[in-house]
């Protein structure tokens, strides 16, 4: 047996690649091709019934720039991020700081505030389309009952997106609570005995001890909204389908519209360039910015 | 002394009045969902609202299930998601093996191969993952539902973790009495690291049952929808009243509200651990 197998042997190479090698094959064919090919498709235009591929070059990027419904749909993914971003880690970190484990109901109270998460956001978005139907929807009857004018919910191209963003900061509310309670639980006790000590209040102690303590979470919880934000499609697809008009529309809608029902795969490609370089800024963000939060205690 | 106590007792009473709102509002879309789908259709165009079905009928539900077979798409929904969980958690628990324990040439870059795969969610995926299910003859299949969960980065991630944090010992020792590789994953680590497996397995059957793009692009035919897909196109057969599309919304999500009823405790402390170490 020549060295270079007897070294293979003894260092057990040949498992190590066995028990490794299913998830390369179903990643590198599902996951990591299609990622490559989707880089090269936005640089050409694509016909699948004909198969052919013809070099455009930037020109799917040049269209782009000149779409007014695809930069309609970047500039609603954005104002849906930043409320989504902004609303989740302000209530959920106040909801979060309510509960102690001394608490007798926390548990209920955390399995009432989770059920949303776990229900499928296409089936949850059916009933908030009822919810917001202006005339026999449960929302305008309670303003009615308030002796308040109904809104238009869904059908106002001005209250559509507003709609979305609230169904959405309902539907991960709890996910944020359960990940700040799980951060506030991290944070020893000793911190805030020693305040109490020193005589704190609890506002002193919520920006003293609490807020910087709490840093790694809530970037995390910044970084997982946003990019679950960025990838937002289930709920717009069932409440208003970027509708009225286009008003509601975001990235992987025009995208998924763009590919799957006008089957300009090409130009559809460069829009999910588009949608991964986002996602990719966050992520470099995110390494960048947690290296520098890492707490240890 | 005695107004000092009362204050306390007032905030925690604020304290509670403030979470049980927020909690009566997380619940209530499905109060009145579960509400509607039993409400006679007088009662549903009533003003005030009823807020208690007064008499109850099951006549929406004849209705949607008349309209659409849900026990098909349960079924759909339960294959896709029992095929994708065991395969993404035997591949991860040995993936995960091989990273935690050998040395070996390229250790380094696949790992972080298989971690990239995260910044590239299938949103950006699909258009080419489309056309190469188009070449496999995989549209509206059911390995072409599955194509892109088979593994899971975040399985194999996880199982690094836990399997790294074990004493070597147990598996020179295990090595010692002359049990193969393959044994020592399967009848020693496994068990070992069943609680781990089992909330990353509940996290992707959530992820799974739950999943819509990809589903939505690659099933064209009725038989094959899975729930999310099936509710998404259920169409009303009167147009007139919510009660059958309530109806539909309950067969698709209360009987996953029962299930994790019962272990939720499990999933939000799952959650709880696998998020913050993500």
């Amino acid at each position: 047996m020549s060295r270079f197998i007897i070294r293979i042997k003894k260092r057990r190479w040949h498992y190590a690649y066995l028990f490794i090698s299913p998830v390369l094959v179903f990643f590198g064919l599902f996951r990591v091709y299609p990622s490559i090919q989707t880089l090269v498709f936005s640089f050409f235009k694509v016909n699948i019934i004909a198969k052919k591929y013809e070099w455009v070059g930037l020109k799917n990027f040049a269209l782009l720039l000149q779409e007014t419904d695809f930069i309609r749909a970047i500039a609603n993914t954005f104002i849906y991020t930043f409320y989504i971003v902004v609303f989740s880690v302000f209530i959920g970190m106040v909801l979060a700081s309510m509960f102690s484990s001394k608490m007798k109901l926390a548990g209920i109270f955390k399995a009432m505030y989770f059920v949303p998460f776990i229900t499928a956001t296409v089936a949850a978005a059916v009933v908030w389309g009822y919810l917001y139907d202006p005339k026999f929807g449960l929302f305008n009857m309670i303003l009615k009952l308030l002796g308040l004018p109904g809104r238009h919910w869904l059908t106002s191209s001005k209250e559509a997106l507003g709609s979305i963003i609230i169904f959405s900061i309902w539907k991960y509310l709890g996910y944020n609570i359960v990940i700040f309670i799980a951060g506030l639980q991290n944070i020893p006790d000793a911190f805030y005995e020693a305040a109490t000590i020193d005589g704190a209040g609890p506002l002193a102690k919520f920006f003293r001890i609490t807020i910087p303590l709490l840093a790694p979470t809530i970037v995390f919880v910044v970084i997982y909204n946003t990019i679950l934000a960025l990838k937002v499609f289930d709920q717009v697809f069932v409440l208003t389908a970027g509708g009225p008009a286009g008003a509601s529309t975001v990235v992987v809608l025009e995208l998924y519209e763009m590919a799957f029902l006008h089957y300009r795969f090409g130009y559809a490609a460069s829009m999910a360039f588009v949608l991964f370089l986002f996602i990719m800024i966050i992520t470099v963000v995110q390494y960048t910015v947690s290296r520098r939060w890492e707490v240890t205690y | 002394m005695s107004l000092e106590s009362a204050g306390r007792i007032a905030a925690k009473t604020l304290l509670y009045l403030v979470l049980a709102v927020f909690g009566v509002l997380m619940v209530m879309p499905f109060y009145w969902m579960i509400v509607t789908s039993f409400q006679i259709p007088e009662n549903l165009i009533a003003f005030p609202p009823k807020w208690w079905p007064q008499p109850p009928t099951l006549e929406h539900f004849q209705a949607a299930t008349d309209q659409a077979p849900f026990l098909l798409y349960y079924r759909n929904s339960l294959i896709v998601a029992a095929i994708s969980v065991t395969c993404s958690i035997v591949f991860g628990l040995f993936a995960g093996y091989a990273f935690a324990v050998y040395r070996f040439p390229l250790q380094n870059f696949l790992f972080i191969l298989i971690l990239s795969t995260l910044m590239v969610p299938i949103q950006v995926t699909s258009v080419s993952l489309y056309i190469l299910m188009a070449r496999f003859h995989w549209i509206d299949t059911f390995p072409g539902i599955l194509a892109p969960n088979f593994a899971s980065a975040f399985g194999v991630f996880f199982m690094r973790q836990t399997i790294k944090g074990m004493p070597v010992d147990l598996i020179d020792a295990a090595r010692i009495d002359g049990a193969g590789e393959i044994r020592i994953v399967a009848t020693i680590i496994a068990p070992l690291v069943k609680s781990v497996m089992a909330t990353v397995a509940l996290i992707l059957f959530i992820d799974s049952w739950n999943d819509f793009l990809w589903p939505v692009i690659v099933i064209n035919s009725e038989r094959l929808r899975t729930l999310p897909v099936g509710i998404a196109f259920f169409k009303d057969p009167y147009r007139i009243s919510f009660g059958p599309l309530m109806a539909a919304a309950s067969i698709a999500t209360v009987p996953t509200i029962v299930v994790y009823l019962f272990v939720q405790k499990f999933i939000i402390k799952g959650i709880a651990t696998t998020g913050l170490k993500f």
